[in-house]
């Protein structure tokens, strides 16, 4: 017997009920279905909401009016914490006009040199502080992985409130989830020496939020 | 006992004895605990700000759970219908030894010759290290704690903290050995340096390995996804480089729908670690997709049953329900006494003490149903309402009925029921008690050695007692 009809055999037999196929039919429906657990109360401002959780996670913000302030941002972020003017960004963000702040952006996936990393997100969660990205190849993984720094772009008319909200928006606005969906919240940390929180364990040390459309 | 599981847990009482006595591993536990718990209670109280409450949380929680095991047999029929639509393979094994052979076969057919990897505790009840190094492959562990635990050729001693028995000096004793380079004096402060040192190495690692293997926290049915959750980043690490991905996961994982998910993930990190979110929470599906740059050219599913499908429609049933946040031994006084090895297998604590004799035997886990103080710590932090000290005492009921306890233990109890159904003699015999152990105390009101169980006063000193029983306090107090 295959080790699947063996274990299949033994959950049946625990599970004890006949009746697959409507079992099955009554599950599948309820996929269609999804119900929401407890909501948080989060108010009405998701942007402060938003700002306040992604901060206390260590993320660093900027807010920017309009999309052509990103680079002028992202060049006085650099040069604020004494880091090179050059990056890669994922392929997205390659009409920026980046070299007009005196940068050197290339978009493409991030290689283990490379200093910062600059991404969009395909969302961003108020309750936890959190950015959803999504991969593909326009937005390869390894951009928000890799280097030390990572920046990320957010719209501010893509904050949503919660998890449930941005699966909603996936669903509509996707169908099907890509590879990999990561929710980020602030850089990678690790307490694993004598409960010690260090921050950048294996992804970046520091992440930086360019709010987009709302004045600072 | 199944297959390929290798448990100590018979030793209990001779390792429990060591452990007491090594001061290093005292020290380190004694620093971990307030923080374990303090951050646990400060994640559930933010709930409130947030007008959630969580008790409804957790019944919720505890629904999604339910909901899956419920069904079990049409859940994975789904998700392995949907995993495998998004291009990912789905394998099956019944035990350890079989989650060891599929992985080496993998790695073989595919030339692999280093694995990286993401915490997996079906790992380490397959010992799948140990088989990959047999047939020459090596298994790299990526968390940090995991990996400070590899480098001492130790197992994890905490599902979340694995090297919480670690003082900062072991931990740079094993780095310099490892990394080549000479020993320093370390300090609190040096830790984001040593933190930075692993970096850099395991980076290495993540750039060449061919195959990834990783646990999964949760299956989603309705995406055929795994959902990896991780502060360090590794899991992305190897989820995203090596051009293989093998996730190995218990057949109790599944959550019906990414709803259902954001509700556990709401009880989970704020259980584990007092994090309202961790810091990377990954859903993966499938395998890299057309025009992807990054991503597994193959991606592995296996589910694991070693011991897991015959809990279904048993009372044990709801040890399954378990999301492996480690509360209930952040918050057990016998865990905090001892540490994690002493209990001898793959899992400690409460979670342990019942798994471990379900997965391994009775038989073969005796003392550990007997690890526990009856407080219920475990029971009221658990996020899913596992019933721990219940199902302690059930295993202990179930000891009694296969005859697995001592001879002298039983006839006591049977001596004791015999007794208790006989108030009057009860009531003259327990007085005589009262007096007896009112007579040995001194002057102190202290019994220093208690000459009946000397063991019991090895450590300490036993509480005098009035000299009258309850039923005489009792009366005394109704005639007053």
């Amino acid at each position: 017997m295959s080790a699947k009809d063996d274990i299949l055999g033994r959950v049946r037999r625990g599970v004890g009920k006949d009746d697959f196929a409507a079992r099955k039919a009554a599950a599948l429906a309820s996929l269609t279905l999804p119900q929401r657990g407890p909501q948080p109360v989060l108010g009405a401002d998701l942007v402060g909401r938003f700002r306040a959780k992604a901060e206390y996670l260590s993320s660093t913000i900027a807010a920017v009016a309009t999309p052509a302030e990103v680079p002028a941002a992202v060049a006085a972020y650099l040069t604020a914490n004494g880091l090179p003017a050059e990056a890669v960004a994922t392929p997205e963000l390659g009409r920026i006009d980046w070299a007009a702040s005196g940068l050197r952006v290339e978009p493409r996936p991030a290689v283990n040199a490379d200093k910062t990393g600059i991404s969009g997100c395909f969302c961003a969660i108020a309750e936890t502080g959190t950015l959803m990205l999504l991969s593909g190849p326009d937005s390869p993984a390894t951009v928000s992985l890799l280097p030390e720094t990572h920046i990320a772009l957010v719209d501010v008319s893509r904050i949503v409130g919660t998890m449930e909200d941005a699966f909603g928006l996936l669903r509509t606005e996707h169908g099907s989830l890509p590879r990999a969906v990561n929710f980020i919240s602030g850089p990678s940390r690790t307490g694993d020496i004598e409960q010690t929180i260090v921050l950048g364990a294996h992804g970046p040390c520091r992440v930086h939020l360019i709010l987009i459309g709302e004045a600072s | 006992m199944a297959a390929g599981i290798r448990s100590q847990a018979m030793h209990f009482q001779a390792r429990a004895g060591q452990q007491v006595r090594n001061l290093g591993l005292q020290r380190a536990l004694q620093k971990a605990k307030p923080l374990f718990v303090g951050k646990r209670a400060k994640g559930i109280a933010s709930l409130v700000e947030d007008g959630l409450d969580f008790g409804l949380l957790r019944s919720t929680g505890k629904n999604a759970r339910n909901r899956n095991l419920e069904d079990l047999d049409v859940w994975l029929d789904i998700f392995e219908e949907r995993a495998t639509a998004t291009g990912a393979e789905v394998l099956w094994a019944r035990d350890g030894e079989e989650v060891s052979r599929l992985v080496v076969d993998i790695a073989q057919r595919h030339g692999v010759t280093k694995a990286v990897k993401s915490k997996s505790m079906l790992s380490e009840e397959a010992q799948l290290n140990e088989a990959l190094a047999a047939a020459g492959i090596r298994p790299v562990e990526t968390d940090l704690g995991e990996y400070i635990v590899q480098l001492a050729g130790e197992a994890p001693s905490h599902i979340i903290a694995p090297a919480v028995h670690k003082t900062i000096g072991e931990v740079e004793a094993l780095f310099a050995k490892e990394h080549g380079r000479p020993l320093e004096a370390r300090t609190s402060a040096d830790i984001p340096a040593m933190a930075q040192e692993a970096r850099a190495v395991l980076r290495q690692h993540f750039l060449s390995a061919e195959m990834g293997i990783s646990g999964a926290n949760f299956l989603i049915a309705e995406t055929g996804s795994a959902a990896l959750v991780t502060n360090e980043g590794n899991g992305r690490m190897v989820t995203t480089l090596p051009r293989i991905h093998v996730v190995i996961t218990g057949i109790e994982k599944i959550v019906p729908t990414l709803d259902e998910f954001a509700t556990l993930m709401r009880l989970l990190p704020r259980s584990a670690t007092g994090q309202s979110i961790s810091n990377y929470v990954s859903l993966l599906t499938g395998t890299k997709r057309e025009g992807d740059h990054d991503g597994p050219e193959k991606t592995i599913f296996i589910l694991v049953d070693n011991g897991r499908a015959n809990l279904l429609g048993t009372p044990y049933e709801e040890m399954l329900r378990c999301i492996r946040c480690g509360a209930c031994m952040n918050h057990c006084p016998v865990y905090f006494s001892l540490g994690g090895h002493a209990y001898g297998w793959v899992y400690p604590g409460p979670m342990g003490s019942v798994l471990t004799p379900l997965f391994t035997g009775i038989e073969n886990a005796l003392d550990l149903p007997h690890a526990s103080t009856g407080c219920n710590q475990c029971g009221a932090v658990c996020p899913v309402e596992i019933p721990l000290p219940e199902l302690m005492h059930r295993l202990r009921e179930e000891q009694n009925e296969r005859g697995l306890r001592p001879c002298s233990e039983r006839l006591a109890l049977k001596a004791w029921a015999w007794l208790a159904g006989k108030p009057t003699l009860y009531r003259w015999l327990t007085r005589r008690a009262a007096r007896y152990l009112s007579w040995l105390a001194d002057d102190s009101g202290r019994i220093r050695v208690f000459g009946l169980a000397p063991a019991w006063t090895a450590g300490r000193d036993l509480p005098v007692s009035s000299g009258r029983t309850f039923h005489e306090l009792y009366s005394a107090r109704k005639k007053a």
